[in-house]
């Protein structure tokens, strides 16, 4: 591991000039340096090729890589949805198994493996609050929640909260659509519109609440689950303190002499 | 002399006056939900339990009997007012009077609950056709944009309305661009996409809700209300949950610009069903 | 004193000493479950009280403007004039958050109280003669609680509960010959219409309450001729009422109680959020989110609905679709059967007489057993309508989980029952050991 950073490292450093002018491999690798892919090719044939197969051509444990894109790549190694323990299930979100240096050459290598989708470059500051609520509730909340807390789907599968996502993966998700997710291109969602949305999915993470506490926006279901246990448990409470009299707790007292 | 049993009634009542004063202030200076709550509840609680908590314990303890009366007025009395009702009953006399007197009242009732017909229109209508019906509509987006018909990516979908009908429930469409050779389309309707692009109503057929739940990858259609799940490649005939009916499609085809437009109505009739649907 | 001089001016006037004195000596048995009808009550009250407040903020229009408040993340948006006025008493008015959480929390207690009274009459066998008419009325009074609720929160024109607007649009059509008609009566033609949401407001704040006013009266005053009922011992008999007084001690407890039910509503009005509409967004018929469910009282409809098989009728050109079954065919007989239940059980028993003791549950082992079975069918249909919550937060299928329930509706409440049985009857007989063991037989003392 160690020997392969050092390598890249003296590569880097005697090649940067000419990396420079280095031709690009397919359009969603543009700033992919030949020796960035190499890197990402070792780390690959380590960590990846058992299930989507030499040059990522795919296998019964795993889908093709060609022509995913660098946004797949970076939003599965992100997320530590990739790599996958147990191939088929829904792929959980966690914490990633490589570091940002790794995931930038896996990245490299897969992009370079066909055009796809490139990494969008997600502003949320150039996005507009209003409209990113808007675009969100007629594509998102149907499948995420309104609040963004995440929905079933069949079979066990889930649209998963998006509480943790940061403003990049709330972009790269639409553009490759993983899992049963559709996928939504620039002619559908617009890259402005992809920064408007990630403004206002990271406003749900920790939203307003003026009304106290939050009950994890989900709706009437923990509403009710309140009112019935909190609500009426602590009036069914307070009416037995009420109604309990002394001629009570005397003939409990006598009771418990028996 | 003030007595042990005084002390919660006193304490409770004390609360409740700093409840009550910290209520007003908390509003005065600029309010917060969470204390005015929290606050509220003391001065109500604080009443609540001098009240509840002087009747237990400084109260007498007391157990009283109280007799029920009879709850029934007697023989004597009912027959009594049997006789007077039975002897002063003027329909009882008369009853050829009261009966065109019931019939002048039901005829009033009739009369009256007529305007009640004024608060809604014939329903059959509008629920047999959409705002898609006769014209050859342009497919437009929620900001009324027309959709080109290159303009769906593959694994995409789009909610889609008529032309100048955008937001009227009952015409919501679902455009989908599917894999190649997904569709497996019912007869009559060969030509009713516009490459793998094919359109279905939105309206769940079960309840109504917006069936807004596409799972690409395996070509359903899940509707969050109830779970009734629709297999796109079956034109949305429905494969689980309480829904019985396929979403109907809409034939689909393109303009002389290259926009997609709608040839007709759906296939069938819009969501839920009624009495009367198949008629 | 001030106290005397009044009542002489009254009496004076409208001559109320007599009944006065009457009323004030009224007895009232004394048991904590007597007073889940009050907590119920009281809710009520506090429904009014804060429900006028509401009123003088809310605005029931359809008519839409462009959002321009304090609310960032809707700024710019198009809504509804009622929406915008929820958003506007929500950030804008002080106290008025506050108003509003305790008025829907006050509805969602006072449907669990109704629920719990309800409970404790049927078990404990006070809907018999000559309370049959007072259950009747609190049935009705059910029956009201819910549709107000429902009526309630589907004013504020938000997603959430405008997607339960068109369920209800989608049920009444499934009533058979009729619903066509009636719901394009309601709504004023094709779902959404553009009266649905000035027509609830008149049902939510003058139709709906001012029956309920009305029943209530009936109701106080058939507990008022009738008197409370009480359990057995400590004296109680058919003939009497034994208790505490009205002045000063029920009085009081009675106050203080109702001190108490509105300070745990304003407390939970204030620190528990419920219904962020803001975070729902404003009413558009192409949208949904996932997790859609009504208020707690509806759940067991929305339950009904997700586990109902896809059952249809059609024949000779008529239909029954699939909603008729889960959404008016189930609550019909759910609610027949309740208006039936007193006249069933006598019906059943044969027994036609006045009852003013109450039963211990355990003493009536087949009709506790039955009131389980009840529960617990209901009870599943209500989890069941939170399948794809639980689903989410437990990771589990929601498909399995639809058979799952499926089956349990039909297996656990037999079993629920059959438990019951078992157990009251256990129950009695180890009472009856212990005592058949004692040199006398205490006096039991309530």
């Amino acid at each position: 591991m160690r020997r392969i950073l050092l390598q890249v490292a003296l590569l880097a450093v005697l090649a940067a000039p000419l990396g420079a002018l280095a031709t690009t491999v397919g359009p969603g690798s543009a700033r992919a340096q030949v020796d960035d892919v190499d890197a990402g090719r070792e780390l690959f044939l380590t960590g990846c090729v058992s299930c989507h197969g030499p040059d990522g051509v795919g296998t019964d444990q795993g889908p093709t890589l060609i022509g995913v894109g660098a946004a797949a790549a970076d939003f599965m190694l992100r997320t530590g949805r990739m790599p996958l323990a147990v191939p088929g299930q829904q792929p959980p979100r966690k914490e990633p198994a490589y570091n940002d240096a790794d995931i930038t050459y896996l990245v490299a290598y897969v992009a370079s493996l066909g055009p796809g989708p490139d990494i969008p470059d997600v502003d949320p500051q150039r996005g507009d609050m209003a409209v990113g609520g808007e675009l969100y509730r007629e594509n998102c909340a149907a499948c995420h929640q309104a609040a963004g807390s995440g929905g079933a789907l069949s079979y066990g599968r889930h649209a998963p909260s998006l509480h943790q996502a940061t403003a990049t993966e709330i972009g790269e998700a639409p553009r490759i659509g993983p899992g049963q997710m559709p996928v939504f291109g620039p002619e559908v969602l617009s890259d402005s519109d992809l920064d408007s949305i990630a403004l206002y999915v990271l406003q749900l993470d920790d939203p307003a609440d003026p009304g106290g506490l939050s009950l994890g926006r989900i709706g009437p279901v923990a509403e009710g689950f309140v009112g019935i246990l909190i609500g009426l448990g602590t009036l069914i409470v307070v009416a037995r303190w009420v109604t309990r009299s002394r001629h009570q707790r005397l003939a409990e007292a006598t009771e418990v002499d028996r | 002399m003030r007595r042990y049993g005084e002390a919660v009634p006193i304490a409770a009542f004390c609360v409740a006056i700093v409840g009550g004063l910290g209520a007003a202030v908390v509003y005065a200076l600029g309010g917060q939900a969470q204390a005015e709550g929290v606050l509220l509840a003391m001065a109500l609680g604080g009443i609540g339990v001098g009240l509840a908590s002087w009747a237990k314990t400084l109260l007498p303890e007391e157990v009283v009997i109280e007799e029920r009366p009879a709850l029934g007025s007697g023989e004597a009395e009912l027959t009594d007012i049997e006789d007077t009702f039975v002897e002063r009953d003027p329909i009882h006399r008369r009853r050829f009077l009261g009966t065109l007197l019931a019939g002048a009242l039901g005829s009033l009732l009739v009369a009256l609950v007529f305007p009640i017909r004024s608060l809604g229109p014939n329903p059959d209508q509008g629920l047999r056709q959409t705002a898609w019906q006769g014209a050859r509509l342009r497919l437009v987006r929620n900001d009324g944009t027309p959709v080109p018909a290159d303009e769906l990516n593959v694994n995409g979908v789009l909610t889609v309305w008529p032309e100048g009908h955008v937001g009227e429930e009952d015409s919501q469409t679902l455009l989908l661009h599917l894999q190649p050779g997904v569709l497996q389309p019912r007869p009559g309707r060969e030509d009713w996409t516009v490459g793998d692009q094919v359109a279905f109503s939105k309206v769940c057929t079960h309840a109504g809700c917006p069936v807004g739940l596409f799972e690409e990858r395996m070509n359903r259609l899940l509707c969050p209300c109830h779970q009734s799940t629709f297999d796109v490649a079956d034109a949305c005939r429905p494969v689980f949950g309480p829904a019985t009916r396929s979403l109907p499609q809409l034939p689909l085809d393109t303009d002389g610009d290259g926009f997609l437009i709608a040839t007709g109505d759906y296939s069938g009739p819009v969501g839920p069903g009624y009495w009367n649907q198949d008629r | 004193m001030i106290t005397r001089r009044l009542v002489r001016w009254l009496d004076e006037r409208v001559g109320t000493a007599g009944l006065g004195r009457a009323a004030l000596s009224k007895v009232f048995p004394n048991h904590w479950s007597f007073l889940l009808g009050e907590i119920a009550l009281y809710s009520f009250i506090v429904l009014i009280l804060t429900g006028v407040y509401l009123t003088f903020f809310f605005d029931p229009s359809t008519a839409t403007i462009t959002y321009d408040g304090s609310y960032e993340p809707l700024v710019g948006v198009e809504m509804s004039q009622a929406y915008r006025s929820v958003l506007e008493l929500t950030f804008d008015v002080r106290a008025g958050l506050v108003m509003r959480q305790t008025h829907h929390w006050a509805a969602v207690v006072f449907a669990a109280a109704i629920v719990a009274h309800m409970a404790r009459v049927f078990f404990t066998g006070a809907f018999r003669r000559p309370r049959e008419l007072n259950w009747i009325i609190g049935i009705t009074l059910l029956l009201m609680a819910i549709l107000n609720g429902f009526a309630g929160y589907s004013l504020l024109d938000d997603q959430l509960s405008g997607t339960g607007l068109r369920i209800l649009y989608s049920v009444v059509l499934a009533v058979p010959l009729v619903g066509t008609w009636i719901a394009s009566l309601l709504f004023g033609g094709n779902f959404p219409g553009t009266q649905i949401l000035e027509r609830l407001f008149v049902i939510h704040i003058l139709i709906v309450p001012v029956v309920i006013g009305l029943l209530l009266v009936l109701h106080m005053g058939l507990l008022l001729r009738h008197r409370h009922t009480h359990f057995p011992g400590g004296g109680a008999t058919d003939r009497n009422v034994v208790g505490e007084r009205l002045w000063p001690t029920y009085a009081l407890k009675a106050g203080g109680f109702f001190f108490l039910t509105s300070g745990a509503l304003v407390l939970m009005g204030g620190i528990f959020q419920i219904n962020p509409i803001w975070i729902y967004g404003p009413f558009r018929p192409g949208n949904v989110s996932a997790a859609s469910q009504p208020d707690w009282y509806m759940g067991w409809l929305e339950g009904s609905l997700r586990l109902m098989p896809p059952w249809e009728v059609r024949a000779f050109g008529f239909m029954l679709p699939n909603p008729f079954f889960s959404g008016v065919l189930l609550p019909g007989v759910t609610f027949g059967l309740l208006y039936a239940w007193p006249f069933m059980e006598a019906w059943l028993t044969g027994d036609h007489a006045e009852h003013h003791v109450l039963d211990r549950p355990r003493d009536r082992p087949v009709r506790t057993a039955l009131g389980v079975a009840a529960l617990t069918f209901f009870t599943i249909l209500m989890v069941a309508g939170a399948d794809d919550v639980l689903a989410v937060t437990f990771d589990l299928e929601f498909n399995r989980m639809v058979w799952v329930f499926r089956t349990l509706l039909l297996v656990a409440p037999p079993v629920a029952a059959f438990v019951t049985y078992r157990l009251c009857i256990e129950l009695v007989q180890r009472e009856r050991d212990s005592q058949a063991s004692l040199p006398a037989a205490a006096e039991t003392v309530t």
